[in-house]
């Protein structure tokens, strides 16, 4: 489904540095998996180039059999938008859009048609246990549930592959620990592969395996 | 000089006994407050199609401005009036014009009968009248040369027209032109000849004031005798004055009292466009002839109204007697839609 | 959900999107007004003189003064003509009122045939032709105050003249004010036997107007025009006017435009990871284009919509209170209604929404081509304005607006003189970022916490400070320029008339008008009156040198030729002439229109032939826009064989007051008959005229300063509020409240004077553009540079403490907030 061939990336500049080098991965359907790995080590970065937010300098991305390198900004825009989905430390929800609006988003640049989207955010909000919230603006919404309305319009359009960047960085333990759970019921109720970056042991302890990224490239992590 | 009053001019009135002197008389009279060269008469073209022609100059003197020093000041006013009577057409093609005279654009000869305004003109050069009319929508270019010595009419060209001796014109006419020329109709023009009849007649009084409008006939008969009656009917319907002439083919000239010429409505017409009813067939009773006017058709109203403020029937018509042709002529009806006004 | 997209932005900054539609309606209105009340009274003109022309092919015209009848009746006759209705215009003066009312002298045969709606059907036609009676307009008797069977006053010559109001003309022609009376009385009374100042002719049908116009072969000082061109002159005649309004009105909507522009740049710079959010959920740079663009759409429609509906308003109210000339002068006796002229609706509506979407192009293009992972970071706004640094592109237009700023002008308009000054204009806004960072750094480091923080900020982000000044610049160069040019126009006119008004007391017959005049027994017996030095009179009237523009005044006056050094406002030396040829002396504005230099000759028309003059010198004229010609009064009088006069100057003797010579004058004239003034009055009823002129001009600069203020304090407020986690953090490490407002007061202070600094030597190379290519190019007329040294003090310290105080404003409202949460917040 995913797979990271030979990619590195590096940033040019005075203070360049090599981000990833030679780094490969394989994702299956349906596979839950959290990265790990110290700062700077290029989790991000990785996470950018399989969105194909950024391009690698060498090395090849295929998602879902089309290589991203095939694909102009346009086309990797239309993929990015169907096929995955995105969970930021910072929540990044639209200040000026109440929850619902948040939330249909991706079906709306999806073009589902209207009908649909309301059934659908709806179920959603409940799934991600906003019921009833919809109509509320992001302002009135603690830290945990804006993250909940991320993780509702991560997943709102069913993508094959989930990826989220410290989804808990900003929450207290509690919150973090509802967040991780949720995310994994939804992604795992959706059928999607998820690719989890965190430095929390007790977050990738939700992965289904645990991959540990070094200078040097990856290592397994058995899950415990 | 007897005078009147109009405006802040006086004008000089109509005496008897004053004889009239030709070629003088022939041209105008610019003291009179009002005068006329008034031609009527039928042709036929060579088709055989007859037509009535009309034209007409008018004078008037407002007494406006005469002081004046410009040479656009109205000290005297030319109208004229054309029209030609078509059956085929239904209805009289008429046009007019107005000017003040002066700047040699519009003229009127105190010597002899000259007038024009801009492009229309009316001039005796010898015994022959020469017309030029370029209206809208026709052109007549007629001459009009005399077979017979001239009619003065009433008491050696003084013709009275009401009780008061100052209610009198200067009147001659000149029945039994010979008129050849040529009219165009919408740019099409036709060879005519026919018969013509002039008035020329001027006064300071012409008209009573509590008078409605009057009825005149000129009639050419065929044996080449002439017949010119007239009526002056009062508001309430009655008859103010009536008078008349007719000289027969010898030339010996009969004038006619005031109870000699009586007008007999057979027929009346009514005007679509202005509602008046005019008595377009008449039985006319002069001394002891009588004769039946029938016109060449009914609708011959001219709207004169934009130039001289007037409605009024000017008609072609044939003269019977005793059911017999006996002549051509025309029927002039003034007054039936408003009382006239000179 | 598009639209909420749309919507969200706009309605989260809803004073700057308000600001934003104000500045675009504001642009909008005022050149939609200055459109519609020149439009209305160039169409009421057109309409009056159509009426007046009524059926005509074509109208001859001449002097004011007329010309010979009998050229009337060679037109009458002339093959092809079917029709000539002659006729002579008169502008009467009646006694105690200041405008002058058109008398027509027609022929009611002629006319009525070819301009029945002139007259009113059913009126006796006995009182179109007696001496003493006029028809008036229905918009005559409302002026006059008269209705029929009343009598009005008209003043010819000295004499007074009633006249009897016999009847309204047709109301259904908008004529404007007019009385209609028969020709020959008008002769007669205005003393004008023999001559017409008009023929209109009917041709016959199949008579090529053209070819018959080319055929006519008119005397010298007659022009043949089709009727409907009479509209086209006038609006010549107002143009270059209108068109300085116009220029100020794109002005005001450039300005709007850089207002939607820095408003949507510092928007999108703050909304930078919003947008990137969207690109990363599947948004296309295009329709991240096209959204951002659609804001600056939307805001363009409101804006044009509101502007319309101000313009109209606006231009009802100029109507009512400063007229249809917006107090020029141009239109006098009409009395137009607005009409509402749907071209120029959509000219400025549309205008007003392509300023708003030109506005929002560069930030669109900008945000669309973002990259969206590095655009997702906080800090990366600057990035936003990169584009903006290059200042070669600033330079360049600079160069370009100094290079057209040389060229002459296109079709008699200052084309190159306003692309000079927009040009100007947009080099200093492209040049601003570099400008800005240039002057920042410029500035000492200081030593205490809050103004160091204030100019390190500053310093860090010199782009911002330059789109925030971006408006104020525009606004605060256009108001200098103005007042510059005002300033140094108003004191050349001042200057001007103490030089053309030498004389102790000033006599004339009309303020308007030329129905009055002196004859040469009133000069006689006005030369007797005791007191008076010396008493020159003076002649005028209007002669055509060029049948394709108006008439120019000719002035005939005495003693001219003996004095001209001390008594002319000359420009440049007096040229060494022929003596065998008379000498005339040109005002500045014909020298240029019509290229004449000193020594040259000149043709001018006097009674019918055309006379050599040689150009003896040029004088300076603030008076008469389509210029004059001035010749000795000894030689108009043999020449047109004229010896009337209509204006005096006297010297009083010593120890005589000018009341007394007054009443000395008024009991050889009469009262009211004619009018006095000392050069004092005339200097203040001038300059009062003058400034009446300028009030839309006063008004323009008001409010595009105003945007300009309000846009300041916008972009500055935005930016605060931007800063809001900056302020908490602030507050976090032990900054005082009172700390933080001293550090914007003090950015506000500077961003001001830097921008009030640009702003300034903008408007002043913007002056020079007006004063010596616009104005010179549109009214050829030169002045005088004066700088109002004290006003432009003055503004500057208002604008500048308006800016600083707008800045701590706009810090205590980011501030009202608690700390802890700004720190927590993300965006």
């Amino acid at each position: 489904m995913l797979s990271v061939r030979h990619v590195s990336k590096s940033y040019p500049g005075p203070r360049s540095r090599d981000v990833l080098h030679d780094v490969n991965l394989d994702l299956k359907g349906g596979e839950y998996v959290a990265i790990m790995g110290e700062s700077g080590v290029g989790k991000s970065t990785l996470l950018n180039l399989i969105a194909g937010l950024d391009a690698p300098d060498t090395g090849t991305i295929e998602l879902a059999g089309v290589a991203l390198a095939a694909l102009d900004d346009d086309g990797r825009t239309r993929l990015r938008r169907e096929k995955i989905g995105f969970v930021f430390q910072a929540f990044h929800v639209l200040p000026y859009l109440d929850v619902a609006h948040n939330v249909e988003l991706p079906l709306a640049l999806l073009e589902v048609p209207p009908k649909d989207r309301a059934r659908r955010v709806d179920a959603m909000l409940a799934a991600v246990g906003l019921d009833g919230r919809g109509t509320s603006l992001p302002r009135e919404l603690s830290g945990g549930e804006l993250q909940r309305v991320a993780i509702a319009r991560a997943l709102i359009h069913e993508p094959m592959l989930v990826l989220a960047d410290e989804p808990t960085g900003n929450l207290d333990p509690d919150n973090a620990a509802q967040i991780l759970d949720l995310l994994r019921t939804r992604v795992k109720a959706g059928g999607a592969a998820a690719i989890l970056v965190t430095h929390s042991d007790r977050a990738a302890a939700t992965a289904d395996r645990v991959l540990r990224l070094t200078a040097a490239g990856f290592t397994a992590e058995a899950p415990k | 000089m007897a005078t009147s009053a109009f405006g802040q001019a006086r004008y000089p009135l109509v005496r008897p006994g004053v004889p009239l002197v030709f070629p003088r008389d022939h041209g105008a009279h610019p003291d009179f407050r009002t005068e006329w060269w008034y031609i009527t008469g039928q042709v036929r073209d060579a088709r055989g199609r007859a037509f009535g022609i009309q034209i007409t100059f008018f004078r008037n003197r407002p007494g406006l401005q005469e002081e004046s020093p410009s040479g656009f000041a109205p000290k005297q006013l030319l109208f004229a009036h054309a029209a030609i009577a078509d059956p085929t057409h239904g209805k009289l093609r008429h046009d007019q014009r107005a000017a003040r005279a002066g700047l040699g654009l519009a003229e009127v000869s105190p010597t002899t009968t000259a007038v024009h305004i801009d492009d229309w003109s009316l001039a005796l050069e010898g015994e022959r009248y020469r017309t030029r009319i370029a209206a809208d929508t026709f052109t007549m270019e007629l001459t009009f040369s005399a077979t017979q010595p001239l009619v003065l009419q009433g008491d050696r060209g003084v013709s009275r027209k009401g009780p008061r001796p100052e209610q009198s014109s200067y009147y001659y006419s000149r029945p039994h032109l010979a008129t050849t020329g040529t009219i165009a109709i919408d740019g099409k023009p036709a060879s005519v000849q026919g018969v013509a009849w002039l008035d020329h007649e001027w006064s300071s009084e012409y008209l009573a004031p509590e008078a409605q409008g009057w009825d005149w006939v000129g009639l050419n008969f065929d044996d080449g005798g002439a017949l010119m009656a007239f009526r002056i009917r009062l508001r309430d319907g009655g008859i103010l004055w009536s008078g008349g002439s007719r000289r027969d083919p010898q030339g010996s000239v009969r004038v006619f009292a005031p109870h000699e010429v009586r007008f007999e409505p057979l027929r009346t017409w009514r005007s679509p466009r202005t509602g008046g009813v005019y008595p377009v067939a008449m039985r006319l009773r002069a001394g002891d002839a009588s004769f039946d006017l029938d016109p060449l058709m009914d609708d011959q109203e001219l709207d004169a109204r934009p130039s001289v403020g007037t409605v009024y029937w000017e008609g072609a018509v044939r003269v019977r007697e005793n059911g017999q042709p006996r002549g051509h002529g025309y029927l002039e009806l003034t007054g039936y839609v408003r009382p006239l006004k000179l | 959900m598009t639209g909420r997209l749309l919507i969200g932005p706009i309605l989260q900054h809803p004073g700057r999107s308000l600001l934003c539609v104000v500045a675009i309606a504001l642009g909008v209105a005022l050149g939609f007004a200055v459109q519609l009340i020149n439009g209305s009274a160039i169409s009421e003109f057109t309409r009056a003189a159509q009426t007046l022309a009524g059926k005509a092919d074509v109208t001859v015209r001449g002097p004011r003064q007329g010309f010979d009848e009998s050229i009337y009746v060679d037109l009458a006759r002339r093959d092809g003509v079917a029709l000539a209705s002659p006729a002579l215009e008169v502008d009467a003066k009646l006694p105690g009122r200041e405008e002058p009312l058109r008398v027509i002298g027609l022929d009611v045969f002629r006319a009525g045939r070819l301009q029945p709606a002139l007259f009113a059907e059913g009126a006796d036609l006995l009182d179109s032709l007696r001496a003493d009676t006029v028809f008036l307009s229905p918009a005559a008797m409302g002026w006059l105050g008269v209705k029929p069977g009343d009598t009005l006053t008209v003043q010819s010559g000295l004499a007074r003249h009633g006249l009897h109001v016999a009847g309204a003309l047709t109301g259904e022609a908008s004529l404007g004010r007019v009385a209609v009376m028969d020709i020959g009385a008008a002769q007669t009374l205005f003393d004008r036997i023999g001559r017409v100042s008009r023929v209109d002719l009917r041709l016959a049908s199949g008579v090529d107007v053209e070819r018959f116009v080319a055929a006519l072969d008119l005397a010298p000082g007659l022009t043949a025009e089709r009727p409907r061109d009479a509209g086209t002159a006038t609006d010549r005649m107002t143009r270059a006017y209108r068109v300085n309004l116009d220029v100020l009105a794109l002005v005001a909507l450039f300005t709007g435009g850089l207002l939607v522009f820095s408003t949507q740049a510092l928007s999108v710079a703050q909304r930078r990871a919003q947008i990137a959010l969207l690109r990363v959920l599947g948004c296309t740079r295009g329709q991240i284009a096209g959204l951002l663009l659609a804001e600056g759409l939307l805001l363009g429609i409101v804006g044009a919509a509101l502007g319309l509906a101000g313009g109209l308003a606006l231009a009802r109210i100029a109507m009512e209170i400063v007229g249809a000339d917006l107090g020029a002068g141009y239109f006098r006796g009409i009395a137009p209604v607005l009409r509402v002229s749907p071209v120029a609706a959509l000219t400025f509506g549309g205008l007003g929404v392509v300023a708003a979407v030109v506005g929002s192009l560069g930030p669109a293009l900008e945000a669309a081509r973002a990259a969206p992972a590095a655009a997702l970071k906080s800090g990366d706004d600057q990035r936003a304005f990169a584009a903006l640094r290059p200042p070669w592109i600033g330079i360049a237009c600079l160069g370009a607006g100094a290079a057209a700023s040389a060229l002459p002008p296109v079709d008699d308009l200052p084309v190159f003189g306003y692309l000079a000054i927009a040009a100007l204009l947009m080099g200093t806004i492209l040049s601003l970022p570099a400008l800005t960072a240039f002057a920042l750094a410029r500035i000492p480091t200081a030593q205490r916490i809050p103004v160091a923080l204030a100019i390190e900020q500053l310093r860090a982000r010199p782009a911002q400070a330059a789109l925030s000044l971006a408006a104020i610049v525009a606004a605060v160069g256009l108001s200098v320029s103005m007042a510059v040019m005002v300033s140094s126009f108003r004191t050349s006119v001042d200057a001007w008339l103490e030089a053309v008004l030498p004389a102790d007391l000033y006599l004339r017959s009309s303020s308007g008008g030329d129905s009055a005049f002196f004859t040469e027994s009133d000069q006689a017996r006005i030369r007797d009156v005791p007191g008076i030095a010396r008493i020159e009179f003076l002649r005028w009237q209007q002669v055509l040198l060029d049948p394709q523009r108006p008439r120019v005044t000719l002035l005939a006056r005495d003693g001219v030729d003996l004095d001209a050094e001390r008594r002319l406002p000359l420009i440049g030396p007096i040229a060494s002439t022929d003596p065998s040829l008379p000498r005339a002396w040109l005002s500045e504005q014909t020298a240029a229109i019509y290229g004449f230099a000193p020594g040259q000759r000149i043709a001018v028309p006097l009674n019918g032939r055309l006379h050599e003059f040689v150009v003896a010198g040029i004088w300076r004229d603030y008076a008469r826009q389509n210029g004059a010609v001035l010749i000795d009064r000894a030689i108009y009088t043999a020449l047109a064989d004229d010896r009337s006069a209509n204006d005096a100057g006297m010297w009083l003797t010593a120890g005589t007051t000018s009341a007394d010579v007054q009443s000395a004058i008024e009991a050889v004239t009469g009262k009211d008959a004619v009018e006095f003034a000392t050069p004092g009055e005339i200097r203040a009823v001038s300059l009062s005229i003058f400034d009446r002129t300028f009030t839309v001009t006063y008004a323009l600069e008001a409010a595009a300063v105003l945007i300009g203020l309000v846009g300041l304090s916008s972009a500055i407020g935005s930016q605060v509020l931007a800063r809001r986690r900056e302020f908490g953090m602030l507050r976090h490490v032990g900054v005082l409240r009172g700390q933080i407002a001293r550090m914007l007061a003090t950015e506000g202070f500077i961003v001001a004077a830097v921008g009030l600094l640009i702003g300034v030597a903008l408007g002043f190379a913007m002056s020079l553009v007006l004063i010596h290519v616009v104005n010179r190019q549109s009214f050829h007329w030169g002045m005088q540079l004066h700088v109002p040294v004290a006003g432009l003090a003055l503004f500057i310290a208002v604008m500048l403490m308006l800016s600083t105080i707008t800045a701590v404003f706009a810090g205590r409202q980011a501030m009202a907030g608690d700390a802890v949460r700004a720190v927590k917040e993300d965006w």
